[in-house]
């Protein structure tokens, strides 16, 4: 365990000494929230704004975690770090679990600051315990990100080839997750590979959380369901990360 | 004991043979030098032996342990140093050595971060960032790295590529004092004058060793060219590269037969241009 809080403390100094990196990953969701906020204002008075905002949301900090994970995780097989990293001593479920505890600081403050900028810009408000589990689904949405980021590092050789993995598998998500419409509109195709994204089951446990009259048992099979993704993608991402060419 | 023992070594890449049957013994407590050109298989062969590469076929075993089956055991007895800096560039040089020689638990660990700093001469800028820093220096906090806990081996590939020749100077000074106090180091190395530094050195080509032989031992199987002025005439000789041979043609010129051996250490073209360095300092 203290040689993940190792490999976690050292992506954290990484972080805090990189401060244009961490300015823009704090600053881009906030930028982009105000500007989905200037874009909302231009929809008809009864807009039903909260069951977009919330999802894009959840949808930004998803985003931003896969990335940085990946090039961050791409740079470190380039520079020859995770090979030094491994000849060290460093086991794999160590880096892992390092990163993701690094990772999911930086997902927590990125959440917390989007979500409070949301509800503060378009005047939303939830009870404290809807509040709470709005934070929980996306948290666990950023750690699956996290994973997602780890898993996909391993398909490129360098920085540049994790883009494509950008409209592959991030863009996608956003058209047939259910963000922009209910996901049974969809054709049956589009509806099972929608399925096939964590942002599917965050967007629906979201859903849940801020309609009219939430389903306990929607919203709690939706974090089951992601939870189980996320532990996918750790065992994927822990077979994939190899010590030994 | 020997540090390394590798018999018939081979790693496929695709189509490229990287190792074609390595056979390979280094003693323990010398340096080992691995003297071949870029793409001669060095880097493959130094990776197998620290574990971070599968080989295809082959028996090989580093300080009596199989790299890939005693990863653990063997990874704390061996400093590895790769071609390539392998830095945290974002973090400070002593940063690094914290975060490096963390993982090997090693005791009293800041002190052992203060020695190595003092030791590659990077206490001055143990708290910059290594972003700054220069090739050479980015090399002597890897070195620093790999120091740390104190291996029984070393294993460094191409240490001092593109350092400039003081730094050079200093590193080799740096490797005679850890092989003078019983560390191994195998060290790849493309640069003639280097090799010669070593106390044994193999020559790889094409993923294999061409010989195994002290420096000295291989230079005799070169042939050294002699021209001798004699009363207005020039003669040239194509004469072995012993001391014994060169006595031997001289003999004939009148040299006292009594002297059997004569041999030449002329300076490297990089330790006259640091010679002459030097002296510009001094004189500034």
């Amino acid at each position: 365990m203290s040689r993940v809080l190792i490999v976690a403390k050292r992506v954290l100094t990484q972080l805090r000494h990189d401060k244009r990196l961490l300015g823009l990953s704090v600053m881009a969701p906030l930028l982009i929230i105000y500007l989905l906020k200037i874009f909302f204002d231009t929809m008809p008075k009864g807009f039903n704004n909260a069951r977009y905002i919330m999802p894009i949301t959840a949808f930004m900090v998803h985003f931003l975690a896969f990335l940085l994970c990946a090039i961050v995780l791409v740079q470190e097989r380039t520079a020859g770090t995770l090979e030094r990293m491994f000849i060290n001593g460093f086991r794999r479920i160590e880096i892992i679990g390092g990163y993701v505890l690094g990772y999911i600081l930086l997902a927590t403050f990125q959440a917390i600051i989007a979500l409070a900028e949301a509800l503060w810009l378009f005047d939303l408000s939830y009870a404290w315990a809807d509040l709470a589990m709005l934070f929980g689904v996306i948290w666990l949405l950023a750690i699956t990100s996290v994973m997602l980021g780890m898993f996909i590092s391993t398909f490129a050789r360098h920085e540049g080839q994790v883009f494509p993995f950008i409209p592959l598998i991030i863009l996608p998500s956003v058209f047939l997750s259910g963000l922009l419409i209910n996901p049974e509109q969809l054709p049956t195709w589009a509806n099972w590979l929608g399925h096939a994204f964590p942002l599917f089951y965050a967007n629906d446990a979201i859903q849940e959380i801020i309609g009219k009259t939430p389903s306990a048992s929607v919203i709690w099979t939706n974090i089951v369901i992601l939870l189980g993704y996320g532990l996918f993608l750790l065992t994927l991402a822990s077979r994939t990360l190899k010590d030994v060419e | 004991m020997n540090a390394v023992e590798v018999r018939g070594l081979t790693k496929r890449y695709g189509n490229v043979q990287a190792l074609q049957g390595i056979d390979l013994s280094v003693p323990e407590g010398m340096i080992f030098g691995l003297l071949g050109a870029n793409g001669a298989g060095k880097s493959t062969l130094i990776k197998a032996l620290v574990g971070a590469l599968k080989p295809n076929s082959g028996d090989w075993q580093v300080l009596g342990l199989n790299p890939l089956r005693d990863q653990a055991k063997l990874r704390a007895l061996i400093g590895y140093m790769p071609q390539g800096v392998a830095l945290y560039e974002d973090l400070s040089a002593r940063e690094n050595l914290r975060f490096f020689g963390s993982a090997h638990g090693v005791p009293e660990l800041e002190q052992r971060i203060g020695e190595a700093l003092e030791f590659t001469e990077l206490t001055n800028r143990a708290d910059h960032a290594v972003y700054g820093f220069s090739g050479g220096m980015k090399k002597r906090v890897s070195l620093a790295c790999a120091l740390l806990h104190k291996p029984r081996m070393l294993l460094l590939d191409e240490p001092t590529a593109a350092v400039d020749p003081h730094l050079k100077v200093r590193s080799w000074q740096l490797f005679r004092e850890l092989a003078n106090a019983g560390t191994t180091l195998f060290i790849s190395t493309h640069l003639m004058d280097e090799a010669l530094l070593c106390d044994r050195l193999a020559i790889q080509q094409a993923g294999q060793i061409l010989i195994v032989d002290t420096p000295q031992a291989i230079l005799e199987h070169g042939q050294t060219q002699l021209t001798i002025q004699q009363a207005g005439q020039t003669s040239t000789h194509q004469i072995a590269s012993t001391p014994s041979a060169l006595a031997e043609s001289l003999a004939g010129y009148g040299l006292n037969p009594a002297v059997q051996a004569i041999a030449l250490q002329p300076d490297s073209l990089e330790t006259i241009v640091l010679r002459m360095l030097q002296k510009s300092e001094v004189a500034q």
